[in-house]
């Protein structure tokens, strides 16, 4: 505020000191007029002439000075208007100073902010062209994304048909494995009832091998007495019997007869099962040696020629298998067709399994293959497994005597030497028994 | 009474017993035709040849050659001509497991062969006779295995 009075104060003195100096002027001027007026006056008789000219002049001069004085009170009117003006002119500096610092401090205020801005800016820029930059990598890492998306969304479909697979057969499963803890409940429970079976068969099994064998032991008594009997009285009573009791006695013979036949065969039957059994490497004729002098009489009466030239060794239990031959020819011999000569043929060789048409060979285990073949009546194919079941018979007793044992006990010995039989005929083209057993025990 | 003969069939490969049968007959009243088959197959053979006439009753017996007792009623109980066929199954032994199937398999008695022939001949007539009235209903357990009641005359 006193700068601003001082300013004010300063153009005043100066308006002040140009009015004085105008005033000196004027002074000096008139000063300059009286001294031109007393040479004119003292030029006055030599210019008369002159001095009324001067007279004009002055005059003129007058004039001029009123007009000065009236062009010096239009310069303080001026003069007065200025300083109004200049009053006015320094309100008027004195707010635009206000304003000015206003500005000059909004300036600076701007110009910081610019500044601010700038660096802000900058760091936007920077910060754009990361974004950028990152923006590209995400895009480029979007498609990746996209791609392993499509990717995921087949594999997940994928997944859900798995899925649905998986949770069918676990379903299956579950089921399957329900089924199968019931079945195996029921196999565990089966399992010991057959051990238990099992155990209350081997000791039935020994009761009644032992039960066979001593009943027809004490059976051969009695029997033996029946026959004895029957015999006294047809001897002593012969001439008092009539024909019908005589016949009925020879039934009753035959009857004992037959009874002591089954009860023999029962009794061998049993000796199978109950008798050591030692393997013995054994020459095959030796056996079908002993067995041809044993049936010596029956191969007479049936005019009966066996071949059995092509025989070689077996790993058998001895007195079994000669048990076995002799079997297999009586029967031969029994079943032999009345019209032709009996012709038997024995063979035997050593072949791996799979060289024979047997299917319940190994096929890479050795087996001993005998084979007794004969020419007789033979019998209808489909009894080839009948025949071999304990008092199964193909016919009647009057025309073929026998118990319907002797073929069970072969198939028993060959079982015993873990061996299989097979019989192979048709009724009247002879009959053929294939025996395998294994060459190692 | 009866002018047509009973037409009986005896399965049996035992020839006394056969011949018991035919001795047990030959005594009743009623007049009878028997034909004998000595095992299974001929039996069945009969049986089914378009020429046999269906008999009255059959009498088979177990344990026979070819083709057992067992075999041949469950083939005569499947077959549409003769699954009427009253049969009598007799047999040595009686075994309760083996009564117990017979009367499954649809046999119409059970009998034991007797050993005194009496008793034999007995048995036969009065099961005839007992047929030949027209008792073969469906036969139960109680009245499945034959016995033979004294008082009656034949």
């Amino acid at each position: 505020m006193t700068k601003r009075k001082e300013s004010v104060e300063h153009v005043l003195k100066v308006a002040q000191a140009e009015l004085l100096l105008q005033r000196k002027e004027n002074k000096k001027l008139a000063l300059d007029l009286g001294i031109a007026n007393k040479k004119l006056a003292l030029l006055d008789k030599d210019k008369s002439k002159r001095a009324a000219e001067l007279i004009i002049a002055n005059i003129e001069l007058a004039f001029q000075e009123d007009e000065k004085r009236k062009r010096a009170k239009e310069l303080g009117l001026a003069n007065k208007e200025l300083v109004f003006q200049n009053k006015e002119k320094g309100k008027r500096a004195e707010e635009l100073a206000v304003a000015n610092k206003e500005l000059a401090f909004q300036d600076t205020e701007k110009e910081n902010r610019a500044a601010e801005l700038v660096i802000a800016n900058k760091e936007l820029l920077f910060q754009n062209k990361e974004k950028e930059s990152r923006a590209l990598e995400l895009g480029i890492a979007n498609k990746e994304l996209v791609f392993q998306n499509k990717e995921k969304e087949s594999r997940a479909a994928e997944l859900i048909i798995a899925n649905k697979e998986l949770v069918f057969q676990n379903k299956e499963k579950g089921d399957r494995a329900a089924e199968l803890v019931i079945a195996n409940k029921e196999l565990a429970f089966q399992n010991e009832e057959k051990e238990k079976r099992a155990a209350e068969l081997v000791i039935a099994n020994k009761e009644l091998l032992a039960f066979t064998y001593i009943s027809s032991h004490d059976l051969q008594e009695p029997l033996r007495k029946i026959q004895t009997f029957v015999t006294i009285i047809l001897q002593d009573e012969n001439i008092n019997l009539s024909e019908s009791n005589k016949y009925n006695f020879k039934r009753m013979q035959l009857a004992a007869g037959r009874m002591q036949q089954l009860i023999d065969d029962l009794l061998a039957f049993s000796r199978i099962s109950t008798a050591e059994r030692k393997f013995e490497k054994t020459e095959l004729k030796l056996i079908m040696d002993e067995v041809r002098a044993e049936l010596k009489d029956v191969i007479q009466e049936k005019k009966a020629t066996i071949e059995a030239d092509e025989l070689g060794h077996a790993y058998i239990v001895p007195f079994q298998f000669r048990q076995l031959m002799y079997n297999l020819i009586s029967n031969a011999l029994k079943f032999s067709n009345p019209e032709v000569p009996s012709r038997i043929l024995i063979k035997s060789e050593i072949q791996l399994g799979s060289k024979f048409n047997n299917k319940k060979l190994s096929a890479k285990k050795q087996y001993c293959h005998i084979s007794v073949q004969d020419n007789g009546i033979g019998f209808e194919s489909r009894f080839s497994e009948r025949i071999f079941e304990v008092f199964q018979k193909l016919h009647g007793k009057e025309l073929y005597v026998g118990t319907g044992i002797g073929l069970a006990i072969v198939k028993k010995i060959v079982e015993n030497h873990n061996g299989f039989i097979t019989a192979t005929s048709e009724l009247n083209k002879g009959a053929t028994f294939d025996i395998y057993i294994p060459t190692e025990t | 009474m009866n002018l047509k003969a009973l037409d009986i069939v005896l399965a049996d490969d035992d020839i006394d017993d056969c011949i018991f049968f035919k001795q047990a007959l030959d005594e009743l009243q009623i007049p009878t035709h028997l034909t004998t088959m000595s095992d299974g197959e001929k039996l069945m053979e009969y049986l089914m040849d378009k020429t046999t006439l269906i008999p009255d009753m059959l009498f088979l017996d177990l344990n026979m050659p070819r083709k057992n007792g067992f075999e041949c009623l469950a083939e005569i109980k499947i077959n549409q001509k003769l699954n009427q066929l009253p049969v009598v199954v007799f047999s040595t032994f009686f075994e309760q497991e083996t009564v117990n199937r017979l009367y499954e398999n649809g046999a119409q008695y059970f009998i034991r062969k007797p050993s005194g022939f009496s008793q034999y001949k007995n048995t036969i007539q009065q099961l005839v006779t007992f047929i030949s009235q027209g008792n073969t209903p469906e036969p139960t357990m109680e009245t499945f295995v034959f016995k033979i009641q004294d008082g009656l005359k034949i």
